[in-house]
């Protein structure tokens, strides 16, 4: 039988600075080394000052996985020499006296099967080594220390999953859940990572790093599992080891390094005095926790009656959800649910247009109301919403400024009826003979009105003026 | 008995190198050697402790920027990058 | 002049214009120059002190607030930051490193008025008693120049001693400030671990060391410390001590307090027979000054060396791990190396104990090892802690001499590594506690100086102020013969 088990590394971008000093936490938008300091640099005489928000956030992600959280955590120095590591050592966290992590054990339901999540804990990520040009020949390796300290959460996994897909589908909920929490945001590039370790029945457990992405995840768990099996085969040993990802030639390359001959000389970070978090603490972290993505799934199919696609599609996305949940009334959240996955979505399916979108949980309500109430028609109400997207402007004003009021007046869609039936002689006879082809004159109707004359109504008095 | 052979070892994975220094090799024997008294102490019913302080007493969460000439006072930077050894 | 005065001495007699900042700190200029190239107390000298002294003068005639220290000349062990100016730790691998950034007890005392006249010698990167193991030769002990000064902060002791500033700070990692205090006849304190900022101090095992003044009087370390002790922002392990003052009732005496003399530290086998004497004396003077002495056994304390070696040796290990080259250091072109051999050849500009402690720091808390050692250090800590824990249930002060032996000579004690570590018998426990101590001159023998070491519980710094000053009221101590 085939086993997994995940090492993942999300950083927390949504914080504003870095897990030890003020620089931000999102480095992204600096100049190669223009976000440091010399705390993050490692300058001598500096000290780390541990970030509260930070250690509050890692404790939420401990809480959303059940993890247990214990009552202090500690930090230790994990040393290596490595030209990414300013001092030399990582600050990291570690259970050797006590469980002194975020989080402990706590697991993640996948299908039918609970993912064991052995530790969380709390780390400074390294900066970057920038690759330029084949490794073999460049003389001198460039270094960023921008990202140097962002924090970093750790997710260590029991070797639990059975297949590369099980792996996938984890790795889908667990971004969903910490985009959720507000923690994090995995779509950034290198925002979220993940390391593998892949055993087959009998064979020794071998790890995967250098992993860029899920994707490539997903094909480095396949490789893995293909080159052990195929050495199971021939009965060649399977040797404990650490393997590296080659991106280019997309295959597992044994790690040159010996990682498992290196001695970190794991002990305690004293500039950081152990950090007391009280049940007081713990339990407002677990209150002004989001709710669960399958708890408000749940919640709209039970509460609403929406059809559990539609639920899914808003509970899962943090932009969809909130504009949902500020809109609803008890009798109209169906109507608003629709409307989103029907039309909203198909206006703003990015990030990017997400953020730029002016259209608030307000507008969505005024549309429903005027819909409902017959003031315009669901046509009108696309129209409107693509304006209010760019403008942001009140929904009344808007739907005046268009026109887009309902035509409801009998006589005044009779006029544009007789019209009609002028022009498509061919057709109102069809509709006489064959009632089903009535609903090209109503299109046509519509057509004149742009999409104002209120439908019922209109096919209504056709319907009359058929028969008379 | 401390190896000699294993200080040397231990030596080069702190980056030192130890060519030419013997005597360093036989002081650090030696002061190993004193720490054996270490083993005649009981300690069994210790347990490590540390320095505590409660969540709220943390640094809050805050974006400062730093003086972006930093980079520019230290060594080996050009071009935007700081400039390190190859890797083998 | 008299440059052989005290801070408060000073204040007073620039508050009444007996002299001027700029006089007086003009005066203090000049005894460098006569006397440092003997005494090499100083590794740089701080270019702009006349004019600062300048600047403070015109505060004090155009009556601007002035602070607390009006002036007084202070100088600052060379591991401790100022923005602009070189921090070398007496290391070749620092020499050219400047510091970006000040360090909180610098901008406390900068705020307060002090002039820094320059930065002192050490041993390199503060390991080790003598200053033998400075980069760039050793300081000399102002009252016989063929003596050690003690250390690791030996150019500030000297610095005081010599008049060559008025007050020095210096740091403690198992003795640092004390030992030399004691074998150059100054004040010197290591307050509570957390009550001094290390923010700006370059590490050497961060969790056990403090910065600490040194001075030539009980009250002028109770005055520096009030200026520089307080949480800072910038390091977390730093407490609060409610703004105590250390000065105030500091005159109050010891009448019906008790005090514990350690029996491992006055029966020691290394212990000389004129520092027994010194401190048979001290006991005695204590009980005339209406204490009750008696001898307390912590027998945690021989073990106490070992487990400071292996601790210190782990934390610097790590704490200099830094120094690759890469980011700061020397001039050497990274081109044409590969990584870890440039890091190895960066490496070698370490001195010889350095590298030995970088040394011991990689094997006692290896996996394979840190059992036998590294944890085992730790325990001992605990151990030790719950112990003295215990004694302060009972005492008010512990006391036993500041170091087991007097200053001896250049080269007597630089080959016995075991016999070196030994020295720091007394000193260690304050550091591996927590606790402050306080080393008081007490005597001067044969033309070289003993101190005394009281110990008080965590926080208790104004207590041990008390004490200090009432020990050294007891005292009438010869001037330095330099």
């Amino acid at each position: 039988m085939t086993k997994i088990g995940l090492e993942i590394h999300c950083q927390l971008t949504k914080l504003e600075s870095k897990l030890f000093c003020s620089c931000k936490a999102n480095y992204r938008e600096f100049e190669a080394n223009h976000n440091i300091c010399p705390v993050c640099m490692g300058l001598p005489g500096s000290l780390p000052r541990l970030n509260q928000k930070a250690v509050e956030s890692a404790t939420s992600i401990a809480l959303a996985l059940t993890c247990d959280t214990p009552e202090k955590i500690a930090f230790f120095r994990k040393n290596y020499f490595y030209p990414d590591l300013p001092k030399n050592f990582q600050i990291t966290q570690l259970n050797v006296y006590g469980d002194m992590s975020v989080g402990g054990e706590g697991y993640v339901s996948v299908e039918d099967k609970k993912i064991k999540i052995r530790r969380i804990q709390l780390e400074e990520d390294p900066g970057r080594i920038i690759y330029e040009g084949a490794s073999e020949r460049t003389k001198i390796t460039l270094v960023d220390y921008n990202r140097a300290g962002t924090p970093l959460v750790e997710i260590v996994t029991d070797p639990d999953f059975e297949s590369p897909r099980q792996v996938r589908v984890f790795l889908n909920i667990l971004s969903d859940l910490l985009e959720n929490l507000g923690v994090a945001e995995p779509g950034l590039e290198g925002a979220m990572r993940a390391d593998g370790n892949v055993s087959i029945e009998g064979g020794n457990k071998v790890e995967i790093k250098n992993i860029g992405s899920f994707h490539d995840l997903e094909k480095a768990l396949h490789f893995e599992i293909t080159r052990q099996q195929s050495l199971f085969e021939r009965d060649i040993e399977i040797a404990q080891e650490t393997r590296h990802w080659d991106d280019r030639r997309k295959i597992t390359v044994s790690s040159r390094s010996k990682e498992e001959d290196q001695d970190y000389r794991y002990f305690l970070e004293n500039d950081i005095p152990w950090v007391t978090i009280d049940q007081s603490t713990r339990d407002r972290l677990k209150e002004n926790m989001p709710e669960s993505i399958s708890s408000k799934k749940e919640r709209y199919i039970e509460k609403f009656d929406i059809a559990p696609q539609v639920a899914d599609i808003i509970a899962s996305d943090r932009y969809y959800s909130k504009l949902f949940e500020n809109a609803y009334s008890d009798d109209n959240a169906k109507d608003i649910a629709n409307l989103i996955t029907t039309d909203v979505i198909g206006f703003i399916d990015t990030k990017e247009k997400q953020q730029n979108s002016k259209i608030t949980s307000k507008h969505l309500s005024d549309l429903i109301d005027a819909i409902n109430s017959k003031t315009i028609t669901r046509n009108s109400a696309k129209v409107a919403l693509q304006e209010i997207m760019k403008s942001g402007k009140d929904t009344k004003f808007v739907l005046d400024e268009m026109d887009l009021g309902q035509v409801s007046d009998s006589s005044e869609i009779d006029t544009i009826i007789s019209q009609i039936f002028e022009e498509e002689k061919q057709a109102v006879i069809d509709a006489k003979e064959r009632p089903e082809t009535v609903n090209f004159l109503v299109g046509k109707v519509m057509q004149k009105t742009k999409g104002k004359a209120d439908p019922v109504k209109t096919l209504e008095l056709i319907k009359s003026k058929l028969n008379q | 008995m401390v190896d000699e052979e294993e200080i040397i070892r231990v030596a080069e994975l702190m980056k030192i190198d130890l060519e030419e220094h013997g005597e360093h090799v036989s002081r650090v024997k030696k002061m190993l050697e004193y720490f054996d008294i270490l083993d005649q102490i009981d300690l069994s019913s210790e347990e490590i402790t540390a320095q505590q302080k409660s969540l709220n007493e943390l640094r809050k969460d805050e974006f400062i920027p730093n003086d972006k000439k930093l980079i520019e006072s230290l060594k080996n930077f050009r071009e935007h990058y700081v400039r390190a050894p190859k890797m083998n | 002049m008299n440059l052989n005065t005290s801070i408060l001495k000073y204040i007073e007699d620039v508050k009444s214009g007996t002299f001027t900042v700029e006089e007086f700190t003009a005066e203090t200029l000049q005894r460098i120059k006569d006397v440092d190239s003997d005494v090499h107390a100083y590794l740089s000298l701080n270019d702009s002190a006349l004019n600062d002294a300048k600047l403070i003068d015109q505060k004090i005639s155009s009556g601007e607030k002035i602070g607390q220290c009006y002036g007084f000349p202070i100088s600052i062990k060379d591991n401790i930051c100022i923005t602009g100016t070189k921090t070398t730790c007496a290391s070749k691998i620092l020499e050219n490193f400047i510091a970006p950034y000040t360090a909180t007890v610098i901008n406390r005392l900068q705020d307060e008025d002090a002039v820094i006249t320059g930065k002192t010698n050490l041993d390199e990167f503060a390991m080790g008693l003598t200053t033998e193991f400075s980069a760039f030769g050793p300081t000399k002990n102002p009252w016989n120049l063929d003596y050690v000064p003690g250390g690791s902060s030996g150019g500030s002791a000297a610095s005081v001693a010599a008049n060559e500033c008025l007050a020095s700070l210096g740091s403690d990692t198992g003795g640092s400030v004390r030992n030399p205090a004691s074998f150059c006849s100054v004040v010197g304190l290591k307050p509570t671990y957390g009550l001094i900022s290390r923010y700006g101090l370059i590490s050497y095992a961060n969790s056990i060391e403090q910065i600490g003044p040194m001075t030539k009087t009980v009250k002028d370390s109770a005055f520096l410390l009030n200026i520089i002790a307080g949480q800072d922002a910038n390091d977390d392990t730093t407490i609060d001590n409610d703004n105590v003052n250390y000065l105030e009732n500091i005159e109050d005496g010891i009448e019906g307090k008790k005090i514990g003399i350690i029996k491992e530290m006055t029966t020691s086998e290394g212990l000389s027979s004129e520092v027994s004497t010194a401190t048979k004396d001290a006991i005695g003077d204590f009980e005339s000054l209406g204490a009750s002495c008696e001898e307390v056994t912590l027998p945690t304390i021989p073990y106490t060396v070992a487990a400071y070696y292996t601790i210190t040796s782990t934390e610097a290990g790590s704490n200099l791990a830094r120094y690759d080259n890469i980011r700061y250091g020397y001039e050497l072109e990274s081109e044409g190396y590969e990584y870890n051999s440039y890091i190895s050849k960066s490496r070698a500009k370490f001195g010889p104990e350095v590298t030995r402690r970088i040394i011991l720091g990689g094997f006692v808390p290896s996996a394979g090892h840190a059992g036998k050692y590294f944890l085992k250090a730790l325990k001992v800590k605990s151990k030790l802690i719950s112990e003295i824990n215990k004694a302060f249930e009972k005492f008010d002060y512990l006391i036993s001499p500041t170091a087991p032996v007097q200053p001896f000579k250049f080269g007597e004690k630089i080959d016995d590594p075991v016999t070196l570590m030994l020295l720091d018998y007394n000193t260690v426990t304050a550091n591996l506690t927590g606790k402050p101590a306080i080393s008081v001159p007490y005597r001067v023998i044969n033309g070289l100086p003993i101190g005394m070491q009281i110990m008080a519980n965590s926080l208790n710094e104004k207590s041990l102020f008390q004490s200090a000053y009432a020990l050294e009221s007891k005292t009438n101590l010869p001037e330095v013969p330099l």
